[in-house]
């Protein structure tokens, strides 16, 4: 399959494939299979994922005056996650070059202790938030120079710059820090709200920061030359093709990292945003909530496959778990069971749908 | 690799251009260092006395402290000599335990020989068990490693707590404290164990052919299999040796204090496995592998995080020093430096400075 056509167009959900799979053997589902592009299929199959579930969630939990689905369900899920999605599209456009970022959980923690700390210190806000987030920027950059130059695997280096950050929020508090700065309390708290009484849903900064970051990625990964690049690289040709094409791989590649690094640091104010505290032990297995997400949206963890509003999409599957978690009245521990046993069936899945890549 | 440049200004120069070229230069290296530092620090720190029988000092802590990480790496270094990763050690370790416990917990005799018997047997069987479920999900299914193994790292702690019922399970058993508080011959338990473990497999490893398979699949899956190689049941295997040592060091961290606490029992200790593998001299991208350098990378963190406490700093620092000694051993044996290393002597001085930040 043509990593340069993956460049274009994931908005369209389903479009007719242009021609038959090349001579292999389709077995069950034929008319589906051929109906389909290959590579929608896992986003198909997450976005079925979330229907089945809203309608679990519609079933059981509507009421004569509210009904489940509803604006204020989503609201509350792009409330509740927007950290979450920051970190997952920078992630999935690692992943899309065959890398992975395990740094950004603990970036998160130092971002939202050094933004507490540079607060109480009386820095202006903007100039904390820009530092906040240029941390991240940072940190992604160390991995970005030890992936591409020192030839370190990114799991180890972003591994190292994971101990790195937890290390350094350890050093800034090992207490919680919270913030009370008037301006940040603000920005943290603005909302614009619509409807009322059952029907209230708002839409906070947290959330128009996701959403703008999220059209932008989009726009990145699917219209611009820099996101066929990232395609390519992972493509599991050590980026040759990418450099056949004339395409910038070695530049690419530090940038991927530098993405991922910059939205941890967004992610950690984001963060900051809804906890209005700092603290060191913020975001352990954050990350991996974050890999999760990325591939529960479809993203093939090999690199060179997947879709940024995927990625969206597995955000609001994993955020559903725990609404629908905590609607049953579980424990919460069910919540990474449950997790387990999606990941679980969304990789069986993929496996059985998809091309058998790098054999 | 033995080619002259004629650069080399001193007569020792070639000899010791080889020995820096060896896997473990740099690990041991880094290890003498700590050990150095320490020793310099702390008058006593190399004193090792006998004790009503057993041995005391520093540097048998350090052994001590070694055994966890030690057996939960040696299973690691043979899944990642097959070119795959086990991120759910850590998580077995919190089943496995927390199985041994609920057992003696319930048990009408818990402080008998038997049942401390009984509860290491079926601390170990899950752990079998949570191995082969891996080694299906990647050798039978296909799934890619770190996504198969992600499942459990997730699921596997919501498992643990489904089982103490989310309580901490706290028990009194004396035979089942001495597998991790006990002394053979005056020697600590976990260290006769971590001694064992790694001899018995150095034994089926360096003298059957096992090591010779390993390290083909590792480098070529397929190869190897067309060339009569089992590859499948092979790591499949590997994958069960690796759930077993991690229920193993499970048990073993655990039993002195006789509380699971699934939550933290093994938090992120599968992310130090991968450390102490990478630190031995062993790619994360599979072939080659040294279990001496396991043992070497082992020593090293434990030996770091007694470093922490010695230099009067706080422990949670410890993260800090982690990522530098990473980072200075990967860049150091980089392909990168190597290639300055090898040109240009002047950068030969740059290095050293450079490992001896970490300590």
């Amino acid at each position: 399959m043509a990593h340069t056509d993956t460049a274009r167009g994931a908005a369209e959900e389903a479009r007719p494939a242009p021609r038959k799979a090349p001579g292999r053997p389709t077995q069950r589902g034929r008319s589906l299979l051929t109906r389909l592009d290959r590579r929608f299929l896992p986003v198909v199959g997450t976005v079925i994922t979330l229907v089945l579930m809203l309608g679990i969630g519609q079933a059981r939990y509507s009421t004569e005056s509210t009904s489940f689905i509803s604006m204020r369900l989503f609201s509350n899920l792009l409330v509740d996650n927007s950290y979450l999605l920051v970190l997952a599209i920078g992630m999935t456009f690692v992943i899309l070059t065959g890398g992975i970022d395990l740094s950004v959980g603990a970036v998160v923690a130092l971002v939202g202790l050094a933004v507490a700390r540079l607060l109480i210190a009386g820095l202006p806000l903007p100039v904390v938030l820009v530092v906040g987030v240029l941390i991240g920027t940072l940190c992604g950059l160390l991995i970005g120079i030890m992936v591409q130059v020192f030839d370190i695997q990114p799991f180890i280096a972003s591994l190292a710059v994971m101990f790195l950050a937890r290390g350094l929020a350890n050093v800034v508090s090992v207490q919680s820090l919270g913030i009370s700065d008037p301006n940040f309390a603000a920005l943290a708290g603005w909302s614009l709200q619509f409807g009322e009484g059952s029907t209230l849903w708002r839409i906070s900064i947290s959330m128009v920061i996701a959403m703008v970051l999220l059209a932008f990625a989009f726009y990145l990964l699917h219209y611009t030359r820099f996101g066929r690049t990232v395609y390519g690289l992972g493509a599991g040709d050590d980026g040759s093709a990418v450099k056949l094409m004339g395409l910038n791989g070695e530049r690419t590649r530090i940038l991927v990292y530098v993405i991922s690094g910059t939205c941890a640091g967004v992610a950690g104010i984001l963060f900051a945003f809804y906890t209005r505290s700092g603290f060191n032990l913020t975001g352990i297995g954050m990350e991996l909530d974050a890999i999760a997400a990325v591939v529960i949206g479809g993203t093939l963890l090999a690199g060179g496959v997947g879709f940024i509003l995927g990625t969206a999409t597995g955000v609001l599957v994993y955020g559903l778990i725990q609404v629908l978690i905590a609607r049953e009245g579980l424990d919460s521990w069910w919540t990474r069971v449950f997790i387990g046993v999606v990941l679980l069936a969304f990789v069986v899945l993929q496996r059985a749908i998809t091309v058998r890549r790098r054999t | 690799m033995t080619a002259s440049t004629g650069r080399g200004r001193s007569a020792g120069g070639s000899f010791l251009r080889d020995v820096s070229h060896h896997g473990l230069f740099w690990p041991v290296v880094a290890l003498v260092l700590l050990v150095l530092a320490c020793g310099l620090r702390s008058p006593g720190f190399l004193d090792v006395t006998v004790r009503d029988g057993h041995l005391v000092g520093q540097l048998v802590d350090i052994a001590r402290n070694s055994a966890t990480p030690l057996l939960l790496a040696l299973g690691m270094c043979l899944v990642i000599a097959t070119g795959g990763i086990d991120l759910s050690v850590g998580a077995v370790m919190a089943i496995s335990l927390s199985v041994s416990l609920e057992y003696i917990d319930n048990a009408a005799d818990g402080g008998s020989l038997g049942t401390a018997l009984t509860a290491l047997l079926l601390g170990l069987a899950v752990a079998v068990l949570v191995g082969t479920f891996n080694g299906f999900l990647v050798t039978v299914l296909g799934i890619q490693p770190f996504i198969a193994t992600l499942i459990l790292m997730i699921a596997g702690r919501g498992i643990a707590m489904l089982i103490t019922q989310g309580q901490i399970t706290t028990v009194t058993s004396a035979p089942f404290k001495a597998i991790g508080a006990g002394y053979v011959l005056g020697v600590p338990t976990p260290v006769v164990i971590a001694i064992a473990v790694f001899l018995l497999l150095s034994l089926v490893v360096r003298r059957t052919a096992l090591g010779m398979f390993l390290e083909a699949i590792g480098i070529n899956g397929e190869a190897s299999r067309l060339s009569g190689v089992r590859a499948r049941s092979t790591t499949w295997l590997c994958y069960i040796i690796a759930g077993t040592l991690a229920g193993l060091a499970g048990i073993v961290y655990g039993s002195p204090t006789m509380a699971a606490d699934a939550n933290n029992i093994g938090l992120m200790r599968e992310l130090d496995a991968i450390m102490v593998v990478v630190l031995g001299g062993t790619k994360l991208s599979g072939g080659r592998f040294y279990l001496g350098g396991v043992v070497v990378g082992a020593l090293i963190l434990s030996t770091l995080e007694r470093a922490v406490i010695i230099f009067h700093l706080p422990s949670e620092t410890t993260p800090l020093f982690k990522a530098i000694v990473l980072i200075a051993v990967t860049v150091a044996a980089s392909p990168f430096l190597r290639e300055r290393l090898r040109s240009r002597r002047v950068r030969a001085e740059l290095v050293p400075s450079g490992a001896k930040a970490a300590a």
